[in-house]
């Protein structure tokens, strides 16, 4: 499974309403050629803030928020991975795709190799959490991670490089805001 | 109405959704926060997901304020950078002024530097004046909204009004 793949079986499998926050790095340009949509907001820095900008948008919104995070990103922000567990909005949902490394910056190593991901989140008071390795993930995986009580984390190990990585976005930061919350606010 | 003066300014001045990280110079402040509903207070583990969490909120069409100490403005660089002053979103902040010579130990280097750190990164701030809560608060409100970037209000000893 490679991270391209997973981000394509997510999308394809939200509504138009559905919030997504997509992480910085990789994550953010393979969801922005996966399907560019308007209520996608693409992170370009703040790395380690994904859950913490998803976590203020669910509080403050009725719909499903979906966070594509990054090991080495949630590693950066476990403090976000407490306020949501601590919080519990029913309408947060959390991937983490698991690469074990640093993909963006050369695939250095990252602790996500030993640290349990989907124990921290039940440990911060996620109402669900799975870990799910790449060879058993599929529709059915990603429905019962959509379908379970939030806030649910699904912790997706990525076992294969994405061969043709996704360019940068091609949209000003600037851009990115104004469109997403328009499309939050109706305008 | 609230025990706080300040919180009560803010939220008439157009405030929404508070995130935090307390600090004993704006102790009654966050006592009154405690009575918002929750959805519009979020105790924050560390500053810099608090003011990424007012980012997510300024999407959803709330006007966030992100409160702290000033010890807190340090976690918070990066975010500010990449978030509030790079996708030009509104952030008013309200910052403890702690720090000055007779403070303690630990407060006196950030607290030396909390003025040129805030010009550094290009955001307004200004000294909050007890008596003059509304004036405050449509300036920290006003600057935020109209720039489209953080701006601070220091709150010393004796302005937790």
């Amino acid at each position: 499974m490679t991270r391209g793949k997973a981000i394509r079986q997510i999308l394809e499998m939200l509504g138009e309403e559905e919030i997504v926050v997509a992480a910085d790095g990789a994550i953010a340009r393979e969801t922005f050629r996966a399907a560019d949509r308007a209520r996608n907001f693409y992170m370009l820095g703040s790395m380690g803030q994904a859950a913490s900008i998803g976590l203020g948008l669910a509080m403050t919104r009725q719909e499903r928020v979906v966070i594509l995070d990054g090991d080495g990103n949630l590693l950066m922000g476990m403090g976000g991975l407490a306020m949501v567990g601590g919080l519990k909005p029913a309408n947060l949902y959390h991937l983490v795709l698991d690469n074990g490394c640093y993909a963006t910056t050369g695939g250095q190593a990252a602790l996500s190799r030993t640290v349990d991901l989907a124990d921290a989140a039940a440990g911060a008071g996620y109402r669900w959490v799975r870990r799910c390795t790449s060879g058993r993930f599929g529709r059915l995986e990603a429905e019962q991670w959509l379908e379970a009580p939030g806030p649910a984390l699904l912790d997706l190990v990525i076992d294969e490089p994405d061969p043709d990585p996704a360019p940068r976005i091609p949209l000003s930061p600037e851009a990115i805001a104004v469109r997403f919350r328009a499309s939050l606010l109706g305008g | 109405m609230s025990t706080s003066l300040r919180l009560d300014s803010l939220r008439t001045a157009g405030v929404e959704f508070v995130a935090g990280v307390p600090c004993s110079f704006l102790a009654k402040f966050f006592a009154a926060c405690d009575e918002l509903p929750a959805a519009a207070m979020l105790r924050a583990t560390r500053e810099d997901h608090a003011v990424a969490a007012c980012a997510g909120a300024w999407f959803a069409g709330r006007l966030p304020l992100a409160a702290m100490q000033n010890s807190g403005l340090g976690y918070c660089l990066e975010a500010l950078s990449s978030l509030h002053l790079m996708y030009a979103l509104p952030l008013p902040m309200l910052v403890s002024d702690r720090g000055h010579p007779e403070d303690y130990e630990e407060h006196r280097f950030l607290g030396a530097r909390t003025r040129r750190l805030l010009e550094l990164f290009e955001i307004p701030w200004r000294e909050a004046r007890e008596g003059a809560e509304g004036n405050d608060a449509e300036w920290l409100v006003g600057v935020a909204v109209a720039a489209r970037k953080p701006a601070a209000l220091l709150v010393g000893r004796g302005a937790d009004t």
